[in-house]
């Protein structure tokens, strides 16, 4: 085997000037400063170890601070000058070192040889990279990283599951995610408004389905993922995936009749009266304002009525109708809330103010008595055969509509999977294809508030052993709840002004005050931050461009031309 | 060969004093490089950084005369006891033809010969190496600015000659990484620098 790498013959930037584990290296830089930026990857030539690290700081020093503070161009002549500056003014890197990979003893030296020798014949592990526990000596080489070192850390572009998702800034040497690794946790997409989320949420989509491993629910709040659509800032076209991936993507409309972009989608989704349980009713207590009694007065409504039953009766129920009594008193109606509380042993006046505070969601048109087709479990029988669905909801757009088919949705979905896995687990059956929930505007269901109401919070936490993820892409990833944020594996973000938002990205990560600078700096557009467990370590990238090539690319077709510099510079020269 | 500067008057480890007449006067100058044979194989070099022209009885009675004629003034200059002398820091010896910049393992003897070296020689000595500044730099009752400002003038001559212009810069880049904890005493050699011409050429 051979671990020295031929596409690494980078330029060399600096040496080692010092630094510790605790505090960072510094490097004393030989080029011009402006020709490095902070997030930039740096390889660390430190003899057996070689050393990974980020750019956190540039700084601009002086032998003696008078040397800075004279403009001592004016005093000398200027070659003077320049080799004074030369010899006493210097810029520093300092170096987050986060990763370190055994390099082994001298090439070509005897050690080496013994050394290559012990890990073919699995003497000795193959080296990998691991977290960095000791430090480079001083003065050993610092070079910019090539392609061939993204790749051992990335991993290669071409293998199975590593889907490049952008290219870093310096040297434009493709970067990769492993998709395998991104659908074991959860993960997060973050960024301002208008960063490109909707694009490189499009673009890991686009992945998933050409990797072809992992099913895909979308919960599509502004009916953008499916079909074509129009972007909202530059106006030019953007493809949906509908339109790529055809019949393995199922757009559903929710609601009859529902229009998707003036589409029609490939089916509608209605909600049986019948799969409303109390659960899903209390999980909305917030949202419909419910009391305490609530659950008591759903406990006799099953009672009366069946778990199946009950929302329909319950809906046909008439609040405060009355009917005059033999005696020429006035009573409760029998088709009547409080008639049915009274025979129930129900307090009437919660029963009535449940029924009325229930009524939005017995006006709600998607949900009726007897829908046309089945679709929560059209919905479950797509993503089990490994197709993938959008949800788009029309004009349904309020946060109750959001919560109750987000919750009866992924309720069914859980119990699918859950059945699935101790299948696989107990009986041997087939193992379950994974699911990523991707959950747009996820502050609104993810919330502090709304995150006891919903089953995300405990697909966040449990469902990654039952094969289930959410890819939550969000604007606001303060607004959403702690418990979310701390279990998301990978996070790529775009640019974030906020600092709470930025804290709340960075939630669970070492070296966070380190990235929390490099957040706040990223380019508005087309930059994004790769951090958690899903990457090896943080990287700051260019990301890919959604558009004809992406997908010329993806798809594997030759498409259009490209110059000979571009695939030379993807070779890593 | 080089001129004969004049003859040892008094020396130590570190500096010495020639004594010359004042015929000789004309071709050594602060700044010089100059060096004492010694035995067979070995010399010592050193830098001019002193001319000293002290009185005697008869040019203390002249000054204080009026209408000095002219030919007692040649006089005085040509046939005077007492002679002029001129202090030279040792910078370093030459040892059966390798040059070293160390204190002379001991120093010249009365009436040794001092020559003025050629250009030839100043550039072997001051080729490749600049550890006989650490001599000058140490030498903090020198003029220090001065003095390297007139060696680095006449270096420069005797390197550019031979095609090495790039001497200068290199020498002053190895005073700049000297001094930089000096912010002073660099400040001043560079001002001194400015200050002799040389046709500069754009550092690289």
């Amino acid at each position: 085997m051979d671990t020295k790498d031929n596409t690494n013959s980078q330029q060399q930037i600096g040496y080692v000037v010092g630094g510790s584990l605790k505090e960072n290296l510094r490097v004393r830089l030989t080029i011009p400063a402006q020709a490095i930026q902070e997030g930039g990857f740096v390889i660390i030539e430190g003899g057996e170890w070689q050393f990974y690290g980020l750019v956190i700081d540039i700084q601009l020093g002086a032998t003696d601070r008078r040397f800075a503070d004279e403009q001592s161009e004016t005093r000398l002549p200027q070659d003077i000058a320049r080799l004074l500056h030369r010899k006493t003014l210097y810029t520093n890197l300092e170096v987050l070192p986060t990763l370190m990979l055994e390099r082994g003893p001298e090439p070509g030296s005897p050690e080496y040889q013994s050394w290559i020798e012990q890990i073919d014949l699995g003497q000795r592990p193959p080296p990998s990279p691991l977290p960095v526990k000791t430090i480079p000596p001083h003065h050993v080489p610092v070079r910019l990283a090539g392609a061939g070192d993204i790749a051992e850390i990335f991993g290669r572009q071409g293998e199975r599951g590593n889907f490049v998702i952008g290219y870093t800034r310096e040297g434009g040497h493709p970067v990769c995610i492993n998709l395998d690794k991104l659908v074991q946790r959860s993960s997060g997409v973050f960024g301002a408004t208008g960063t490109g989320k909707s694009f490189l949420t499009r673009l890991v989509l686009a992945g998933l389905m050409q990797d072809d491993n992992t099913a895909v629910l979308v919960f599509d709040m502004h009916n953008e993922y499916g079909y074509d659509d129009t972007a909202s800032d530059t106006g030019q076209h953007v493809i949906g995936l509908k339109t790529k991936f055809r019949s393995r993507v199922n757009v559903v409309g929710l609601g009859q009749g529902a229009q998707i972009r003036g589409q029609t989608p490939d089916f509608n989704l209605e909600i049986a009266e019948r799969d409303i349980t109390p659960e899903d009713i209390e999980l909305l207590t917030r949202e419909l304002n419910l009391t305490e009694t609530t659950p008591t007065t759903l406990e006799a409504l099953v009672g009366s009525f069946g778990r199946k039953g009950w929302f329909t009766a319950f809906r046909k129920m008439k609040s405060g109708a009355l009917i005059e009594t033999d005696g020429g008193k006035k009573g409760p109606a029998p088709d009547s809330v409080a008639a049915w509380a009274n025979s129930a042993g129900v307090h009437p006046m919660a029963a009535e103010a449940l029924h009325s505070k229930l009524g939005r969601l017995f006006r709600l048109p998607y949900i009726v008595e007897n829908p046309a087709s089945e679709g929560i479990r059209e919905i479950v029988d797509v993503l089990e055969s490994g197709q993938h669905a959008m949800l788009s909801f029309g004009r349904h757009e309020t946060d109750l509509d959001y919560l109750l088919v987000s919750n009866l949705l992924t309720r069914h979905i859980r119990q699918a999977w859950e059945q699935r896995t101790n299948d696989f687990r107990s009986k041997g059956a087939q193992e379950p294809r994974p699911l990523v929930i991707v959950v747009e505007e996820a502050h609104k269901l993810l919330n502090r508030e709304m995150a006891a109401q919903t089953t995300f919070s405990t697909i966040a936490r449990e469902m990654r052993k039952y094969y289930v993820t959410l890819m939550i892409v969000d604007q606001r990833p303060s607004q959403i709840y702690d418990e979310v944020m701390s279990q998301l594996g990978t996070r790529i973000s775009g640019w974030l002004g906020d600092d709470d938002d930025i804290r709340a990205v960075l939630s669970g990560l070492a070296g966070r005050d380190v990235l929390r600078g490099m957040l706040a700096r990223l380019q508005p557009k087309e930059e994004v931050l790769l951090l958690g467990w899903g990457v090896r370590m943080p990287l700051p990238v260019r990301s890919r461009r959604y558009d004809k090539q992406f997908w010329n690319e993806l798809q594997g077709k030759s498409g259009g031309k490209r110059d000979e510099g571009q695939i030379l510079k993807e070779l890593g020269y | 060969m080089g001129k004969i500067i004049g003859h040892l008057l008094r020396a130590s480890t570190t500096r010495f004093v020639v004594g010359c007449r004042v015929s000789e006067m004309e071709s050594p100058a602060f700044g010089s490089l100059i060096r004492v044979p010694l035995l067979v194989g070995t010399e010592i070099y050193g830098l001019i950084y002193d001319m000293h022209i002290d009185d005697d009885g008869l040019v203390r009675q002249l000054v204080t005369a009026e209408d000095i004629d002219p030919s007692v003034i040649a006089d005085n200059r040509i046939n005077r006891n007492v002679p002029l002398e001129i202090s030279v820091l040792a910078v370093g010896y030459n040892q059966d033809g390798r040059i070293h910049h160390l204190l002379p393992t001991r120093p010249p003897l009365s009436l040794d010969v001092i020559y003025k070296c050629t250009d030839e020689q100043l550039r072997e000595f001051t080729t490749g190496r600049f550890g006989y500044f650490r001599h000058i730099l140490r030498a903090k009752d020198l003029p220090v600015d001065e003095l390297l400002a007139a060696h680095l003038r006449d270096a420069h001559k005797a390197n550019a000659e031979s095609g090495n212009s790039e001497w200068i810069h290199v020498a002053t880049q190895e005073l700049i990484v000297l001094l930089r904890d000096d912010y002073p005493t660099l400040m001043s050699v560079l001002s001194a620098l400015s200050d002799i011409q040389i046709p500069r050429e754009k550092v690289t």
